[in-house]
């Protein structure tokens, strides 16, 4: 008994002794930095992982609810910027719907860009110098367009650009608030760095434009759009503003001595971007197509992109997965599945003028056909931007109707006014046809009165609330005609989004030089656009709302519009218990013939803005965990 | 079985360490904050809406930066809370026409009651409304209490509703047409800064097309450019059309 204690001890004691090794061998579940930045493969999958998650209003994103990563929700489109800023009438009850943000907060993800800047280095003897600060300035573009967005929404927000240890004191890790000012210097400061460090993409020996990554003169251009967004909140934001603490210590709102630095800068940085890219014209003589083909090709306009992929294995959550825009955006009969909620407004289209639907003499004009008004001379550029009426998609032709007049007298005016009765708007729903009544509705596209749907496919249906169009018009820019309308389904639809393109920049340096008083640099840079746009050039008595109109035409639908009216300070004029607009065609049964009225559409929602809105909240949860991100943005 | 009682033994004492968690012995909201808001110049309470004026809660007590809680008014210029935490408050009614105020640093506990007096923009005066067949006529005319960097006044709002709850929150919109391309725009426009001739002026704003037979509700609302753009209105009137 005792020896065998002896033993056990003795096998015991060896064990202990085996036991003294130091157990430092590399955990096979966690991939180590080294093992990332010493090989290219290891950083290019880095990068890829950055572009990613780097929030980019894209399709799938929603302004009430973000960037969609791994979202359900991702594959309803029309939840769109454009749909709470008068440009669409959309799903959103209101604009306060979607103002205040979603609690955006990416610090994890400027971590992720800080790893790279401060450990990269330590790697740079495995490569090429000029590969090294190729990484290098991808990244530095990556963090600074990560703190646009965030600068845009809250104004001063902490800068970190160090790699922060989450072990230090809490104190130490509760960074405090910077000055709005700071945080737009900090960002053009970041794309400047990307602009030094990356090379000349297809020129000396240097490989060309990655698609879907940043490149050497991405940087200014992205740059021209920060500054000028400083430019203007300083130059307007001083006038127009809600009073507070945060105000009175520069963590929103810009002084407005630094105007002109700020649009000095944009100006500069748009500068930089000439010659590189070029306006598409691919599609030339027709100036309609190429537009409309200006977002469905790749071109040597598209600056900065996204790619989406039918092969990536979480397709339905990843961001580089496809989207969903063909099913979402158009009409369901002109589609593989899916639905549509949002509608440009005519509010937009008249920002081309007025559309000839009203005679001198006040009564409508009559048109034969439905189709009719796409022949009166409107701008091509308008026409590749909207489906109007009468216009086909795959095969199907957009039949939106309001009703049938059986006759119609007078004025248009008159017959809009809500509060005169007049003779013709006494309506009825079909079947009711034979009373009194002289406007007939329908909640089915298959009645037919004298001969004819009263209303049609495509809209009006009140049976079917939105899923047909409220206003008389759907989205044409990005909506791929090329596909099959069975490939137009839910998580099918691959066409890239261009965050970022050559036409955005000339309208960044018209607005700069006009703020600047460079005007006939302006004219040069608008006329550029209104040449592709296939628009009647503009004058010299071009003013600044020429430009701003200019940049809404071209820019429609691509999540701009929201964040220009908030820089101009001007979105609380705009959208100021504001009811949307659309284009309600009738056909006249005894004439045979179409009018276009123009009415509110048809949920008629009332959109707007209050002032606070010009800086979103900053999100509780922060605030819980940081008492130095105090005082928050005024009047929340 | 003795193993088994220590087993029984040493479970419990387990479960029992388990139930040493902190408690939120915290009072529930048991207090109640009521008030009325007062306009200066005529001494009874402002001419709002729901939700015309917020009064805005700072619970010192918790900590040092506490989230605001907002009170909104009622329709008869009061405001009553009934689920407010006792304890020591930073109290101030804002988001309204009026003039901005101070703070107040107030305890609620209990049935709290505190009135503010605040300053109006503006006032409606001479508030007259008539009847013309279908046509509700209203006109009236506007007084500054302060004068002196008072924004820009913007327009005169006519409101129609068909119950007492009428203001810029309810109101039946086909009878206010605001879109000043609409030949029908019923609003008076200033777009201003306050003088002599808005002093002077009396403004007449026209409703169209009331049904006959109803009972409207009608006032009007006049605000100002400045951070929150809510209105000072006149006092509520009943307006019933002849039957047909």
């Amino acid at each position: 008994m005792k020896k065998q204690t002896k033993y056990i001890l003795a096998i015991l004691a060896a064990y202990i002794l085996v036991s003294c090794h130091k157990l430092d061998v590399p955990p096979l579940n966690i991939i180590s930095e080294d093992q990332v930045f010493s090989t290219s493969a290891g950083v290019e999958a880095y990068m890829a992982n950055i572009y990613t998650l780097l929030p980019m209003e894209d399709f799938v994103y929603e302004p009430n609810s973000g960037f969609m990563t791994g979202n359900g929700g991702r594959w309803q489109c029309f939840y769109h910027t454009d749909a709470i800023d008068g440009e669409m009438a959309g799903p959103f009850g209101g604009t306060g719907d979607a103002a205040t943000g979603f609690g955006f907060w990416p610090y994890d993800r400027i971590r992720v860009i800080n790893i790279l800047i401060d450990d990269l280095p330590k790697y740079a003897s495995l490569y090429t110098p000029a590969q090294v600060n190729e990484w290098l300035g991808e990244a530095y573009f990556c963090r600074a367009y990560t703190y646009f967005a965030l600068v845009k929404r809250y104004g001063g927000v902490p800068i970190v650009k160090t790699v922060v240890d989450p072990n230090a004191t809490i104190a130490s890790l509760q960074v405090p608030r910077d000055k709005e000012e700071d945080v737009y210097n900090f960002i053009g400061s970041d794309f400047d760095s990307a602009y030094a460090l990356m090379w000349a993409p297809g020129v000396n020996g240097n490989p060309g434009i990655q698609q879907g990554a940043a490149s050497k003169y991405a940087a200014p251009a992205y740059k021209s759009r920060a500054m000028l967004y400083a430019a203007t909140i300083a130059k307007y934001g001083a006038a127009n503003y809600v009073d507070g603490a945060a105000r009175t210590q520069g963590f929103v709102g810009i002084p407005a001595a630094d105007a002109n630095k700020f649009f000095q800068a944009a100006y500069d940085a748009a500068k930089l971007v000439q010659g590189q890219f070029s306006l598409y014209t691919g599609g030339y003589p027709d100036k309609v197509q190429n537009y409309v083909d200006l977002f469905l090709t790749a071109n040597n306009e598209d600056i900065f992109i996204r790619q989406y992929s039918l092969s990536d294995p979480n397709s339905n959550s990843d961001n580089s997965g496809p989207h969903s825009y063909d099913a979402t955006m158009t009409c369901r009969i002109m589609t593989g599945n899916g639905l549509s909620r949002t509608y440009p407004t005519l509010d937009y289209v008249e920002r081309y003028g007025s559309l000839p639907i009203v005679n001198s003499d006040g009564t409508p004009t009559r048109y034969t056909n439905l189709s009719d008004l796409l022949t009166v001379g409107l701008e091509p550029r308008l026409l590749a931007t909207i489906y109007f009426p009468g216009m086909t998609l795959r095969g199907v032709t957009f039949d939106q109707q309001r009703g049938i007049y059986k006759t119609f007298t007078g004025s248009a005016a008159e017959e809009l006014s809500d509060n005169l009765n007049t003779p013709n708007d006494v309506y009825a729903q079909f079947p009711d046809t034979n009373s009194s009544a002289n406007l007939i509705f329908s909640s089915s596209s298959n009645n037919v009165y004298s001969g004819h749907r009263v209303i049609g496919n495509a809209g009006f249906n009140p049976s079917t609330g939105d899923d047909n169009t409220r206003t008389g018009f759907y989205i044409r820019k990005y909506v791929n005609y090329n596909a099959p309308a069975s490939l137009c389904g839910l998580y099918q639809s691959t066409q890239s989004y261009i965050d970022m393109r050559y036409a955005e920049v000339l309208l960044n340096q018209a607005e700069a030089a006009m703020e600047l008083g460079l005007a006939s640099d302006a004219l040069t840079d608008i006329n550029q656009i209104r040449d592709r746009a296939g628009a009647p050039l503009a004058t010299s008595s071009m003013t600044i709302d020429t430009i701003r109109n200019e940049r809404d035409k071209e820019l429609a639908f691509e999540h701009q519009y929201w964040w220009d009216i908030r820089r101009w300070r001007i979105a609380d004029q705009v959208l100021d218990n504001r009811k949307l607009y659309g284009l309600m065609p009738y056909y006249i049964a005894t004439e045979n013939k179409y009018i276009f009225l123009k009415q509110v559409e048809t949920f008629q929602r009332t959109y707007t803005f209050q002032k606070l809105w010009y800086y979103e909240p900053l999100p509780g949860g922060e605030l819980g965990k940081n008492p130095n991100l105090y005082p928050n943005n005024p009047g929340y | 079985m003795n193993k088994a009682i220590n087993g029984i033994i040493a479970a419990s004492m387990l479960l029992a360490g388990y139930s040493c968690t902190k408690v939120d012995n915290y009072a529930g909201p048991n207090a109640a904050f009521q008030g009325n808001i007062i306009d200066s110049v005529t001494g009874k309470n402002l001419l709002t809406e729901t939700g015309g004026v917020e009064i805005e809660l700072k619970q010192l007590s918790w900590n040092a930066n506490p989230d605001p809680y907002y009170i909104p008014s009622q329709p008869d210029g009061s405001f009553d809370d009934a689920r407010i935490f006792s304890g020591q408050y930073s109290v101030i009614p804002t988001q309204g026409a009026f003039w901005p105020t101070d703070s107040i640093v107030t305890n609620i506990g209990g049935a709290t009651t505190q009135n503010f007096t605040v300053v109006p923009y503006l006032e409606i005066t001479n508030f007259t409304d008539s009847l013309n067949a279908d046509s509700l006529v209203m006109t009236c005319q506007l007084m500054a209490p302060r004068t002196d960097n008072l924004p820009e006044i913007l327009e005169i709002w006519p409101f129609v509703n068909s119950t007492p709850f009428v203001g810029s929150g309810a109101y039946i919109t086909n009878y206010t047409i605001s879109d000043n391309t609409n030949v029908n725009y019923n609003l008076a426009a200033i777009n201003n800064s306050w003088n002599a001739t808005i002093a002077s002026t009396t403004y007449r704003m026209v409703v169209h097309g009331l049904l006959p037979g109803r009972t409207y509700y009608a006032r009007l609302g006049v605000r100002v450019n400045d951070s929150y753009k809510k209105y000072n209105f006149s006092e509520v009137v009943p307006v019933t059309t002849a039957a047909k």
